[in-house]
């Protein structure tokens, strides 16, 4: 007997598998015992290329509920995360995200992919929902990206025998003490 | 035909299971006993609290915390002695309350309070094919629902309205609603100031409020003067800074908000004085418990729950009620209280007092601490009358379905080639004030929707050993050889068992490759047993239906009768041949023509296997609609199902 909300979401991952853009990832975790976590689900977005955010690949999460599709997905960077619109705790703020405003049922996660994706390169300073992002977007377009750069480097795989592993964990250390 | 039986006699010869012993449920079996039912079965997972006291009249106090379904049996007895009532204290999702339970039943009636086991009733009764009469009150509205498979809708035809979330820029930025204030209040700053865990992440804390440690008690600081602090920060600091983010406020239509006046400028007589009010603690240790026992609004003289406070009232609640929760997790060692609770006193002060100085802020309309409880607490207030007009409805339904059933309209639940006309069955709808000087309102059922996810689809019995069936063999001779499906793929209701295409990840690859070799029973998410749905589809056939697994042990199976070691029953099914499906590829803009090509059809239906209470075998359903009108749907093409 399952439920509507799992059964959309298996239709969504049959259609993402069908089809989906280039260099995206989306998958439902897998538990321990092997099941599927349909209501859990870890993508990858990669920057736009001709943006600060280029060549980074940024995981994000979606975490659906029984509501779902009359509700939308909770969608988060790491906590932490430099943009604009991203809370403190990863939690992205945006208008297709937000029930009152652009939310649709029929809205799937590929637009919810790409419109994250659009999101990184197009911050909305109207509905910040962090403040060194904010403060630094508005005060200079070269600091911002500057920082933008060090977020994205945190995200860009080392070229091939660079650094094994824990290079990218490195990299964010150096990044918190900023 | 028959001479038509009375109501009564009716009544005397049905068996109905009651879901629920509540509310409604209480109304219900009282207006069945004396309608002459007298074989009934209850299902409750609740026991009895003194807030049902007022219209659950078959409770009494001494009744307090005991099984509800079984004190409902008790007390009816006394006045129905003769009648056969089983109670069951038990959540009716255990898997004792299976289909085949449900199947001994003429009708089901719901008297539930939640979505999930409505749906789940639903589900059981769609399966079982029996009817179910659904039901639900708030306040003066209630409505009662006939469910009848085949003839009308399912509960989940239509999709339900799920009470609202707000986003969290909405509530940290920019409330333009008192449910805005109070959700504010409950669901972040509560949790923020009070919780146990000093990990908990809140999107409260912005650079400013962690440089600031806005939300954390200094050492030695004392409850008092940290809720000051607080106060200064979210309602004064944290406003301003808001403002001086101008781009926010550069739309006309988003009022700004004002900073309240400092605590000290407001409440006069200081913190420490408005944190005791009159009930004379000074914060000594001395009387300490005193302070936990009392409410901030006692304390303060503030009886009327439901007026609205002034801002200078609100603040002296919200800095009392503030301190004695933190007087009280400290004295408790329990060190926080994680979440709010409707039930706590001071928590509603609290958040009632946030929400009243929030709205001040924002200029939104103040709401009552009685308004902000029921606000944040999701509190419907029921009618004891509207619960006994629903009951009586509730009977009304019942007694039609299953005058229909005994005359054999909607026997064993074969489903009525037409959607009847005219349909017996109404949608009944109580209503607050009248309409053409009527308060119910009764309506036409829904016909069923064609693309409902759960009533819609094509239904297929698998009787096999779960013990010994693998997924494996169940893909490779039950749904290839003998469904002739090309590309299967298995979702179970919880989990994917099994995918099958180029783009998968070798970790993937890997584990379908494992569900192939377990048995039914062994696989991942508790495994298919007894009553499990699979959905099996087809990619490249566009072909969908709901599998329904019976478990039927090893050494009940006559080897000579059933070479194969399972059956196959149910509805008929057809995965569409490679020729057809060449041609659909085409004319995919066309369906409904494709559709009424049925020669090739694999028809599955085994005459000596199917029994009397399975005989939907053979019932032609034939869907030519895409579901693009239908939200739940959202990827129209990969839906487009066609069964015959």
């Amino acid at each position: 007997m399952s439920s509507l909300a799992k059964t959309r979401l298996q239709t969504e991952r049959k259609g993402w598998r069908k089809d989906h853009p280039h260099g995206f990832v989306a998958k439902p975790r897998t538990a321990r015992d092997g099941s599927v976590d349909l209501l859990n689900w870890d993508c990858k977005i990669p920057g736009k290329a001709g943006t600060l955010w280029e060549k980074g690949l940024y995981p994000i999460r979606l975490e659906f509920t029984e509501d779902y599709p009359s509700k939308p997905p909770k969608v988060s960077f790491p906590a932490g995360f430099f943009h604009p619109n991203v809370y403190p705790s990863g939690k992205v703020c945006l208008s297709i995200l937000n029930e009152d405003k652009g939310w649709k049922p029929s809205i799937t996660v590929k637009q919810i992919l790409v419109g994250v994706q659009e999101l990184l390169d197009n911050p909305n300073n109207a509905d910040a929902a962090q403040e060194a992002a904010y403060k630094l977007f508005k005060k200079s377009g070269a600091e911002y990206a500057k920082r933008v750069r060090i977020e994205a480097a945190k995200y860009t795989e080392a070229p091939a025998g660079f650094v094994a592993g824990g290079g990218a964990t490195g990299a964010e250390d150096d990044v918190i003490v900023l | 035909m028959a001479p038509e039986m009375s109501d009564v006699e009716l009544a005397k010869s049905s068996k109905v299971l009651m879901v629920g012993a509540g509310g409604i449920g209480c109304e219900l079996l009282k207006t069945l006993v004396l309608s002459g039912f007298e074989d009934i079965e209850m299902i409750d997972l609740d026991t009895i609290d003194v807030s049902n006291l007022n219209r659950q009249f078959l409770f009494r106090k001494r009744h307090v915390g005991m099984s509800k379904a079984k004190v409902a049996r008790e007390t009816v007895l006394k006045f129905r002695p003769d009648a056969r009532i089983v109670a069951h204290h038990g959540n009716v999702k255990d898997s004792s309350f299976d289909v085949d339970f449900v199947r001994t039943f003429d009708v089901v009636l719901n008297g539930l309070d939640n979505l999930e086991a409505r749906k789940h009733v639903n589900r059981l009764c769609l399966a079982a094919e029996v009817p179910l009469i659904e039901s639900g009150t708030t306040g003066y509205l209630g409505q009662v629902t006939a469910h009848v498979r085949g003839r009308t809708a399912c509960f989940e035809c239509n999709p339900k309205p799920v009470p609202k979330s707000h986003p969290i820029c909405t509530l940290r930025d920019t409330p333009d609603k008192p449910i805005h204030c109070v959700v504010y209040a409950a669901d972040l700053l509560f949790p923020r100031l009070f919780s146990a865990d000093p990990n908990a992440k809140s999107d409260l804390d912005e650079e400013d409020a962690v440089e600031l440690s806005a939300f954390t008690r200094s050492p030695g600081e004392s409850p008092e003067s940290f809720a000051v602090r607080v106060y200064d920060y979210v309602f004064r600091t944290k406003i301003e800074r808001l403002l001086a983010k101008e781009e926010m406020w550069a739309d006309e239509k988003r009022k700004k908000p004002t900073p309240l006046p400092a605590f000290t400028e407001l409440v006069p007589e200081g913190p420490t004085a408005a944190a005791h009010g009159t009930d004379g603690l000074n914060g000594d240790g001395n009387n300490s418990n005193n302070t936990m026992t009392s409410t901030a609004c006692k304390a303060l003289g503030l009886r009327d729950a439901h007026a609205a406070w002034t801002d200078a009232d609100a603040a002296r609640v919200f800095v009392s009620s503030f301190a004695r929760i933190v007087a009280r997790d400290e004295s408790d060692g329990n060190h926080g209280t994680d979440k709010f609770d409707k039930d706590d006193a001071l928590a509603v002060e609290f958040v009632a007092a946030t929400a009243a100085l929030r709205s001040a802020n924002y200029g939104i309309e103040r709401k009552s601490l009685f308004d902000a409880k029921g606000m944040a607490g999701n509190i419907v207030h029921a009618v004891a009358t509207t619960n006994a007009i629903v009951g009586g409805l509730i009977v009304i339904e019942a007694l039609k379905v299953l005058r229909q059933r005994k005359a054999g309209g909607d026997a064993g639940g074969v489903a009525t080639p037409v959607p009847c006309a005219p349909c017996p069955y109404r949608y009944t709808f109580v209503k607050q004030h009248k309409s053409n000087s009527r308060l119910l309102e009764p309506m036409e059922p829904d016909p069923p929707n064609k693309s409902c996810v759960v009533c819609g689809a094509a239904r297929v019995e698998l009787v096999c050993d779960v013990e010994s069936m693998t997924l494996g063999r169940l893909i490779d001779e039950v749904l290839k050889k003998k469904l002739g499906m090309n590309a299967p793929e298995v979702n179970a209701p919880e989990t994917i068992l099994y995918e099958q295409d180029d783009g998968l990840d070798d970790d993937e690859i890997e584990q379908y490759a494992k569900n192939c070799k377990s048995t039914l029973a062994n696989l991942p998410a508790g495994g298919v047993r007894h009553n499990t749905a699979l959905r099996v589809s087809d990619f490249t056939q566009k072909f969908e239906f709901d599998l329904i697994v019976t478990h039927r042990p090893g050494d009940e199976w006559d080897d000579e009768e059933d070479p194969d070691g399972y059956v196959l029953r149910g509805d008929s099914v057809s995965a569409e041949s490679n020729e057809n499906n060449a041609a659909n590829g085409e004319n995919n803009e066309e369906n409904g023509a494709v559709a009424e090509d049925v020669d090739d059809c694999l028809i599955v239906d085994d005459e000596d296997e199917i029994k009397a209470a399975t005989a939907t075998a053979g019932t032609k359903r034939k869907r030519d609609d895409d579901d693009d009108d239908n939200d739940g749907g959202g990827r129209g093409d990969a839906k487009e199902i066609r069964i015959e």
